[in-house]
């Protein structure tokens, strides 16, 4: 990725400017930048949704087909989360440069949206995208594509995620059986929009990452405090302020007590996140209630 | 400029040994010597092989005929259905085996499947990369496979199930942990020693393409209980459920260096690169030659040698099939093979 | 023929435990707070500039350490040293055959580990070079990545690399709300939410987190102190490994100094 390049003496601006608890744009610590979210952006795809976060750009696509279950959930769907990190946001992505960011980024998502190996824990109710059990299911593929990087990526691509699960409208389907009963039934898919099924997106988590810059935790870095920063810590919080998912990064390390006050952080911003987005999501629908 | 071409042809030898030798060098008088042998190693490796050579001895103080010391070791892996750790001298090679059930192939139809892979992990030398496995393990992996396929080590017949219907399919992979010479040799040891202590469990399939195990329940729930209590052995042959695999022939292998007209038996990564010409003979049983293998090399092997190569493979034969013999009693493991190993 | 076949079918000729607790005891008979046999070696690579060999229970890993060596051309200048680590399991490690090429959760794991080790390594102390860390999993018992962060560590050690502190790992799971320390993987098959801790014990650094699952605020930080135990556990137990295996070197040193003063090298 070709970051800017800081001099010592930005660095201590930076760091000195958030000590004082005004940031570059003037934030403070703890605010996140204007989040702009727009749902149905893709009309060919199942859900859309394009999150602006600053100078991040994410458009997310979200994709329902139809296929097998996992062998160990045979009563449950699946859900495939994929990154792409366009050459658009930088040249380094061309060819395969991107690929260890958005693998990153796709294992985060998943992580904290899909529930562990013992199948509890998840956000989303998977079993509501079973058709018959054990041999049919949707599979929802979550496509994430980065078109501007202005720091902050990990929050932004967890709320357009969100918002474009929320968007998405997956067609009923009616299992005909066949004449004979051992024969494969046969699958009918309702194409009328206002028949579709919305997920319950409510217990998805949104994701925070929190930083440290100097002895202070801050949230929603720019790319420049991203590279004044020594540690951070991305935590997912659902809308009842659970810890659906912990990742720290970075290479320092971290005071154990320093990182249970960046997770009471994260919780609180996360509380503010979740509330912003579910406005935004219910004017938009209601918008487009109006009109369909 | 001498001094320079030969210090970049010098194997890679890790620092702190360096540090430590140097530490010893000042911590003892006696040890300064210790350190100009190992700096005289390091920049002119031929000349310090050859001095020994001249004695009849290797650095390591064997003889030029003697192979270093061996070990197997059986079932240590539990989640393998079967799996060996082979040492000869610091070479170890880690070989498991996993069964998985396929339907019959149409040109096939009794005989199951073998495959055999080699990986070298990048842990095992300073040359090997994560990635792409590298041309050494490839070629390792058809060597082995040839040699599988050619000499009929298993009758593939016996990894089937239902004829037309459902066979196994074993997937045996060799990973080797430390590369420091003859991995041919360990590798097909290992593989040896894993493909003899295989069992099979007794399964039948149903025409809806389920696998049951065989016997009724109470048999079944035996076995199991077994497994549980000693989860590092393999499971006692006496239960009808479980057969081993009979092994037609049990090759062995031995790998032979030529230096100066003299025949190394057993090289080690140090002295590889220095050698003429590399040898390998794989004899079974009986001590006939099921392959042999000279590539390239800067000197040609004579008839004389290539006999002395062959002869010494046939005595490391005796000794590691004893050696694979013990293992497999020491096991519990009832010996699969068909011809005695002789001693 | 490469990887596995998509005709062929794993069977298990054992179904894995329903229930992982059985009265509150876990099925192995361990407190909720103990960990598996530990067993750690170092300088088990002959070819490595360091190694390490752990086990525990039945989680058996092997790193080797390479090191410090040139950096790769396409890496570009570094004023710090670089610690590239690369975890592997082997395909027989899993109880369903695993792939040859390397998995999304195998890179994941790899860049865990980085994190977790790169706080403790002194990269200032070999710049423009690389570190490289590679690791095999020879059997996945459970907390695959936790024992090859300790192992990683102290392979470091053997290799000479400076460390500021020792780095030990644990992971914790949280089967019907007991808190698990060192899950085996028929608990971490069965658990509602897992977290792996590597930590740095003397200087009271936390190098990695991660979590998996909800978590409440309150049951986080019971998970946390409990991991941070058992890191302090480890970190004992690493250390007495390393000591061992210095007084090994030196007892060894000890002899060769003593025949090479009774005969004259011949060099």
């Amino acid at each position: 990725m070709a970051s800017p390049l800081l001099s010592g003496s930005e660095v201590q601006w930076i760091s000195a400017g958030v000590g004082f608890n005004c940031r570059n744009d003037g934030r403070a610590r703890d605010e996140y930048r204007p989040l702009e979210v727009e749902l149905g952006v893709l009309a060919q795809a199942t859900g859309s949704a394009r999150v602006r976060l600053g100078e991040t750009d994410v458009i997310v696509g979200v994709k329902a087909e139809i296929g097998s279950p996992d062998p160990d959930r045979p009563n449950c769907g699946r859900l495939n989360f994929a990154v792409e990190c366009s050459p658009v946001a930088s040249p380094a992505f061309r060819g395969r440069g991107g690929d260890e960011l958005s693998g990153e980024l796709a294992r985060a998502l998943e992580r904290s949206m899909y529930p562990g190996p013992s199948g509890r824990g998840g956000g989303l109710d998977l079993s509501v995208l079973s058709i018959v059990t054990g041999k049919t299911c949707w599979v929802v593929y979550v496509d994430v594509l980065l078109l501007n990087i202005g720091g902050n990526l990990h929050d932004a691509v967890s709320v357009a995620a969100k918002a474009a699960l929320a968007d998405a409208r997956i067609p009923r389907v009616e299992v005909v059986p066949g004449e004979d009963p051992t024969d494969e039934p046969d699958y009918e898919v309702d194409d009328d929009p206002s028949q579709a099924q919305r997920l319950d997106t409510a217990g998805l988590p949104l994701c925070v990452t929190v930083s440290q810059i100097g002895r202070h935790c801050v949230v929603d870095l720019t790319t420049e405090e991203e590279l004044c920063s020594s540690a951070s810590l991305q935590v997912a919080v659902n809308s009842s302020g659970a810890v659906c998912g912990l990742t720290k990064r970075r290479q320092q390390g971290l005071d154990p007590s320093v990182m249970l006050e960046m997770v009471e952080v994260a919780q609180r911003a996360a509380a503010k996140l979740h509330a912003a987005l579910a406005d935004t999501l219910a004017a938009q629908q209601a918008q487009q209630m109006a009109v369909g | 400029m001498g001094r320079r071409r030969s210090a970049a042809a010098q194997p890679r030898q890790p620092l702190p040994s360096q540090a430590m030798s140097a530490a010893a060098a000042a911590a003892a008088p006696g040890g300064s010597e210790a350190l100009q042998a190992e700096a005289f190693q390091r920049l002119y490796p031929d000349q310090y092989l050859a001095k020994f050579v001249a004695q009849g001895v290797r650095p390591d103080g064997r003889p030029l005929a003697l192979p270093r010391a061996t070990s197997i070791g059986l079932g240590v892996v539990t989640t393998a259905d079967a799996s060996a750790l082979v040492k000869i001298g610091s070479t170890t090679v880690l070989a498991g085996a996993k069964c998985e059930v396929m339907p019959a192939s149409a040109d096939e139809p009794d005989k199951g499947r073998l495959v055999v892979q080699v990986e070298m992990a990048p842990l095992c030398s300073a040359e090997c990369r994560p990635g792409r496995p590298s041309e050494a393990a490839q070629a390792l992996g058809e060597q082995l496979g040839a040699l599988m396929e050619g000499a009929g080590v298993v009758d593939r017949r016996q990894l089937c199930i239902d004829a037309g219907k459902a066979a196994w399919a074993v997937y045996l992979d060799l990973y080797v942990l430390d590369a420091d010479g003859s991995l041919y040799d360990a590798c097909l040891l290992a593989a040896l020693a894993t493909l003899a202590s295989l069992r099979l469990h007794a399964v039948t399939v149903d025409d809806a393409g389920r696998i049951h195990k065989a016997g009724e329940d109470g048999a079944a729930a035996a076995p199991a209980a077994v497994a549980q209590q000693r989860p590092g052995s393999q499971q006692q042959g006496a239960a009808p459920p479980l057969r081993s695999l009979q092994l037609d022939c049990q090759p062995v292998s031995l790998t032979c260096g030529v230096y100066r007209g003299q025949l190394l038996v057993d090289p080690t990564a140090e002295e590889e690169p220095l050698l003429e010409a590399l040898l390998t003979a794989t004899v079974d049983e009986q001590g006939d030659v099921l392959g042999f293998y000279k590539a390239g090399g800067s000197a040609t092997a004579s008839q004389q040698r290539v006999l002395e190569c062959i002869e010494a493979a046939k005595m490391r034969g005796k000794e590691v099939r004893g050696l694979l013999q013990q293992a497999l009693e020491a096991a519990g493991v009832a010996d699969g093979g068909a011809v005695a190993a002789g001693s | 023929m490469a990887g596995r076949d998509a005709q062929s079918v794993p069977w298990f000729a054992e179904e894995r435990p329903q229930a992982v607790l059985a009265d509150g005891a876990r099925l192995d008979g361990r407190s909720f707070e103990e960990f598996r046999s530990v067993f750690l070696k170092t300088g088990v690579i002959s070819q490595a500039s360091g190694s390490a060999y752990a086990e525990f229970g039945r989680t058996k890993v092997m790193v080797g350490v390479y090191g410090p060596r040139q950096s790769d051309r396409r890496q570009g200048y570094s004023e710090r040293g670089r610690l590239a680590c690369d975890v592997k399991l082997a395909t027989f490690a899993t109880r369903q055959r695993g792939i040859f090429g390397q998995s999304q959760e195998e890179r994941e794991h790899s860049a865990a580990m980085q994190t977790a080790l790169e706080a403790a390594a002194n990269l200032d102390s070999f710049p423009k070079a690389t570190v490289d860390v590679y690791c095999l999993v020879l059997e996945a018992g459970g907390s695959e990545l936790a024992v090859a962060i300790t192992a990683a560590a102290l392979a470091l050690a053997d290799a000479g690399i400076e460390l500021f502190d020792l780095v030990s790992a644990c992971s914790v799971s949280r089967v019907e709300g007991s808190l698990l320390l060192d899950p085996s993987a028929d608990e971490t098959h069965r658990e509602d939410g897992g977290l792996l801790l590597a930590m740095m014990p003397t200087v009271n650094e936390v190098t990695q987190l991660v979590s998996r699952g909800q978590w409440s605020g309150a049951e986080l930080k019971d998970g946390l102190e409990l991991a941070m135990g058992g890191c302090a556990q480890l970190d004992a137990a690493a250390r007495q490994c390393l000591r061992e295996a210095a007084a090994a070197a030196a007892a060894k040193q000890a002899a060769e100094d003593g025949a090479a003063a009774a005969q004259p090298a011949a060099a």
